[in-house]
């Protein structure tokens, strides 16, 4: 009895979403909407999952787990998906090398970490500071000078800056896996689901982050001139914006971001190595294409789609299928709904 | 004849000279002059040509952006080892399966992504090629990272040489093709591609299933080489070696992909260095020649003995000129004489035109163009609505309005680039709304663009031979069988597509790049372009724009004379009112989207309406 009711709520909840997507633009007008739209559609859509599969009679807790473990590492991908977007948004720029940014922000995490036997929050602004840097340099070396190149030629360049990256740092740091310190061993017992310590301050700095990182774009003047940029680079510069400053804060902020998961990465999953950006860098790009390129809130809802359908796939199917279920989000959406969940469609002018 | 080096075109000597070489390798081979080492390594370059060469059609001469290279390498690799391992078929069937399959694979992956433009086709090809592996890894038959064992051994040198050779002369003989100018287009602009009537996606596809296919002959090739394959053999990193031998060698230069591939892999042989840190020194390479030089070391140019030859002389010819220079100054006078001579022509050309047509009495019954309540939404906006216009055979139609009033937003649902909202077209009494730009200019509707959109780093020659497309008459097949009707075929086109030249007073320009020509010269190639398409309706946005008084003249002229000369119907979009007036019999006029007027110039000079909306109340 209570399968079928649990199928109806769940029915009930898709139908309530579909509706609720119809008349998105005009809820998100009211600034109240705004804020509480994505975690509130994200906890519908949990909801509605847990309805779902408590219906056809699964273990309920194991997957309330998974779902929060999901949350965890989508978390990651959000904030690595975040500065793809930024990036996207204003240069027009698959920035591939950004994956390995975020691996470097590990390693400066590890160091500081370790050699420099830091806390956790002087490391973590350690980590974000030489990704920036890292993010900055990157641009001015390999993307500057291509500004008016074709976009293929950018994105070959982009494509040869993260195989550098990669392996000069391979050369430098070799292959074999460093071990985070573990600095947050104890875990929390919340309704019934076990959380850890480590993945809860994961949660928590990322929140924090995007807040940050909302209040810099919306209300800041380098934030006012970053989406002016991403309108229109020309218009922009005629109103007096210098266009480079504008691009390098971009990347400064997104690599710094990049660098902070890399961080957080860290303290959930150990091992880090000089090829770890590759997979993740890749996923988080999807993520931020599902969500629609360019668009900040959907880098945060694609990241914590795929994390949460990641760990949902290992849990219930296998770790084996784990890294296809991403590119396979991917191929759907672009299917059907090319500019993304949240991405506007644009038409070219002719 | 004289070439451009950026014409498209192939050459024998590059089949000679290969042929030798490969020649002297089977001898030294068969004689044991080479060790199996060496053989091994030439066998690897081999493969490397074939996936350079393969990718070069998707990525440079599509202008396609595919990272997922190996993925079909390794459908094909896994087709011929299965075959080999279970079934214990000969080489040449698994080699023939491995090719299907791919282009099976190709074809599936290819409809739904080549959709997508650029950086989107990239990542869905990179995923793609993801998933192939995860596949594959997961797969008991394949089974997993664990790899397969035991395949046939094949020594293939003399196989993977005569695939090579087979790939490049199909490609080869594909570029230098109407199929191949079509993906040449495609690379160039695809807008204007479809407007002259190639099915972009059905283009995009071929391409995409063509290199997929041979990257799976590779793949066979190298399954029979190695007897071991596992996923590892096909990871993300492959397809970044061959995409940074296409890059290298010159995206969409097939002789540039081949010189690398083979350089590409006899490097490392010679300077164990280079190995070792080959990681660190191909991307460093990739970044080096993106920054440095873009085009890659040929650019889309072939490696041809004549080019050297010439460059050699123009070279010399260039220093003595120098060594001239030094003594008198000067020369720069005979610009302007050439652009009066040919001023000269046209007006001699207008004086012909008074053998007027005499059909325009029973034509008039039955419209060539009719739009029924034409309507079209932007979002909100209503850009055009209700639009009723109906153009009689032969006639001159303007369609006038102010900015932003919908005027090129008709020429684009006409096209079929917008499919409009409500409404219907007809033209030639045929239902064509709805139907894709290709398939409507096939029809017989030609346009050009308000912002002229030539296929810019073509020559002006290869411009107006891309757009006879429609007429070209022969497909794949003969494109590669190369028979004598497709040599008459490509002969007649070229014919044809000097004689437009000419008639536009373009012929000696004929092997200029469109982009160079000045702006005057651009607009009229694009109206010559727009011709190659043996269309019976002609839409003109805006011809006139940036046009001074004398080249409007002229331009008036010229559309007078190709409307009989090739019994066309015009319709005309135009700012220039005394062009618009005195061209045109009958004007339509539109303001925010709707018509507000329709008549003879006469009557639109007059009519209150059109006064106060178009030319602003102070006119009155």
């Amino acid at each position: 009895m209570s399968r079928v009711a649990a199928l109806l709520v769940f029915i009930v909840a898709c139908v309530f979403f579909a509706l609720l997507q119809r008349s998105r633009p005009r809820l998100l007008s009211s600034p109240a909407v705004r804020y509480s739209y994505y975690p509130a559609s994200i906890l519908l859509a949990i909801v509605a999952l847990n309805c779902l599969l408590i219906s056809v009679g699964t273990d309920r807790m194991y997957f309330l787990q998974q779902a929060v473990y999901g949350l965890s590492l989508g978390s990651v991908y959000a904030l690595i998906a975040l500065g793809y977007t930024m990036v996207y948004g204003i240069i027009r720029l698959i920035n591939f090398a950004h994956g390995d940014i975020y691996m470097v922000g590990a390693y400066a995490g590890y160091l500081a970490l370790t050699s420099l036997n830091l806390p956790f929050i002087p490391a973590l602004i350690i980590a974000m500071a030489v990704a920036a840097l890292l993010g900055v340099l990157v641009e001015r070396i390999a993307y500057k000078p291509l500004r008016n190149s074709p976009r293929i030629t950018l994105l070959i360049t982009a494509i040869g800056m993260s195989l550098l990256i990669e392996n000069v740092w391979q050369k430098v740091f070799s292959s074999t896996p460093r071990t985070y310190p573990n600095i947050f061993a104890g875990s929390y017992n919340i309704l019934g689901i076990s959380i850890d310590q480590s993945r809860l301050i994961v949660f928590i700095v990322t929140i924090l982050l995007m807040l940050g990182l909302q209040y810099f774009v919306t209300y800041t003047r380098p934030g006012m001139a970053m989406r002016a940029v991403s309108q229109d680079r020309d218009a922009a510069r005629l109103m007096g914006i210098d266009i480079d400053r504008v691009i390098a804060i971009t990347f400064a902020v997104g690599s710094a971001l990049a660098g902070a998961a890399g961080v957080l990465v860290g303290i959930i999953f150990p091992q880090i190595k000089p090829t770890m950006g590759i997979m993740p860098g890749l996923k988080a790009f999807v993520a931020a294409v599902i969500g629609g390129i360019g668009v900040i809130p959907g880098a945060m809802l694609g990241g914590l789609i795929i994390g949460v359908s990641e760990n949902l796939v290992t849990a219930y199917v296998s770790s084996s299928w784990r890294d296809a279920i991403a590119f396979g989000l991917l191929i759907l959406i672009l299917l059907v709904k090319p500019s993304g969940i949240l991405g506007r469609h644009t038409r070219e002018k002719v | 004849m004289q070439r451009h080096p950026n014409q498209l075109r192939g050459s024998l000597i590059w089949i000679a000279t290969a042929a030798l070489a490969l020649l002297v390798i089977n001898v030294m081979i068969a004689r044991d002059m080479l060790d199996s080492y060496i053989a091994g390594v030439l066998n690897i370059a081999g493969i490397n040509i074939i996936l350079a060469t393969s990718l070069n059609l998707i990525n440079g001469v599509t202008g396609q952006l595919s990272i997922g290279h190996a993925g079909f390498m390794a459908v094909g690799a896994y087709t011929a080892a299965l075959l080999s391992i279970h079934y214990d078929t000969p080489f040449a069937l698994n080699l023939i399966a491995a090719f299907v399959t791919a282009a099976i694979a190709g074809f599936i992956i290819g409809l739904p992504t080549l959709r997508l433009r650029g950086d989107y086709l990239a990542i869905a090809t990179l995923g793609f090629g993801e998933i192939i592996r995860v596949i594959i890894q997961n797969l008991r038959i394949t089974r997993g990272a664990r790899g397969l064992v035991g395949i046939a051994w094949v020594d293939s040198f003399f196989y993977t040489e005569i695939i090579a050779i087979l790939t490049v002369l199909i490609i080869w003989r594909l570029v230098n093709s109407a199929p191949g100018r079509a993906m040449v287009a495609i690379r160039e602009d695809e807008i204007a591609a479809e407007t002259v009537g190639i099915n972009t996606t059905f283009y995009k596809v071929m391409a995409f299933v063509i290199g997929s296919a041979f990257a799976g002959a590779a793949g066979a090739v190298y399954a029979h080489k190695q007897t071991f394959i596992s996923p590892n053999d096909f990871t993300f990193l492959k397809s970044i070696d061959v995409l940074v031998m296409v890059v290298l060698g010159g995206l969409g230069s097939i002789t540039g992909g081949i010189v690398s591939a083979v350089s590409l892999t006899l490097l490392p042989e010679f300077l164990r260095f280079i190995d070792e840190w080959r990681m660190v020194i191909y991307p460093l390479l990739l970044v080096v020649v993106m920054l440095f030089r873009p085009q890659g070391l040929l650019g889309t140019k072939e490696v041809d003995f004549r080019a050297a030859r010439e460059s050699i002389r123009n070279l010399a010819l260039r220093l003595s000129r120098r060594r001239a220079e030094l003594d008198e100054s000067g020369g720069a006078v005979d610009v302007t004489l050439g652009e009066s001579t040919a001023a000269n022509t046209l007006q001699v050309v207008v004086e012909q035109e008074t053998s007027c047509r005499g059909k325009d009495g029973e034509s008039s019954s039955k419209p060539l163009l009719q739009t029924n309540g034409l309507s079209i939404y932007f979002g909100g906006l209503k850009a055009v609505s209700d639009l009723n216009l109906s153009v009689p055979e032969g006639a001159l139609h303007g369609l006038i309005g102010p900015n932003g009033a919908g005027k090129t937003t008709v020429f684009n649902m006409i096209t079929g680039l917008h499919p409009p909202s409500e409404g219907e077209i007809y033209f030639k009494g045929r239902r064509i709304d709805g139907q894709p730009p290709h398939a409507i200019t096939d029809t017989g509707i030609a346009r050009t663009f308000q912002n002229i959109r030539l296929f810019k780093d073509l020559t002006v020659l290869d411009n107006v031979k891309i757009a006879f497309h429609l007429t070209a008459g022969y497909g794949l097949g003969s494109a590669l069988v190369q028979l004598r009707p497709f040599h008459e075929k490509e002969r007649w086109i070229e014919s044809e597509a000097l004689r437009l030249l000419r008639m536009f007073n373009l012929h000696d320009r004929s092997m200029e790049l469109a982009k160079n020509l000045p702006y005057g010269e651009q607009r009229r190639l694009e109206i010559a372009r727009a011709l190659a398409t043996n269309p019976s309706l002609l839409l003109l946005d805006e011809p006139a724009a940036g046009m001074n008084p004398q080249e409007t003249a002229n331009l008036m002229d010229l559309i007078r004379r190709i409307r009989d000369e090739f019994g066309l119907t015009i319709l005309l979009i135009e700012h220039d009112m005394s062009l618009v007036m005195q061209l045109c019999e009958r004007i339509t006029v539109l303001d925010y989207g709707v018509t507000i007027f329709e008549g003879t110039p006469e009557e639109v000079r007059t009519n209150p309406r059109v006064i106060e909306a178009y030319l602003g109340e102070e006119a009155v």
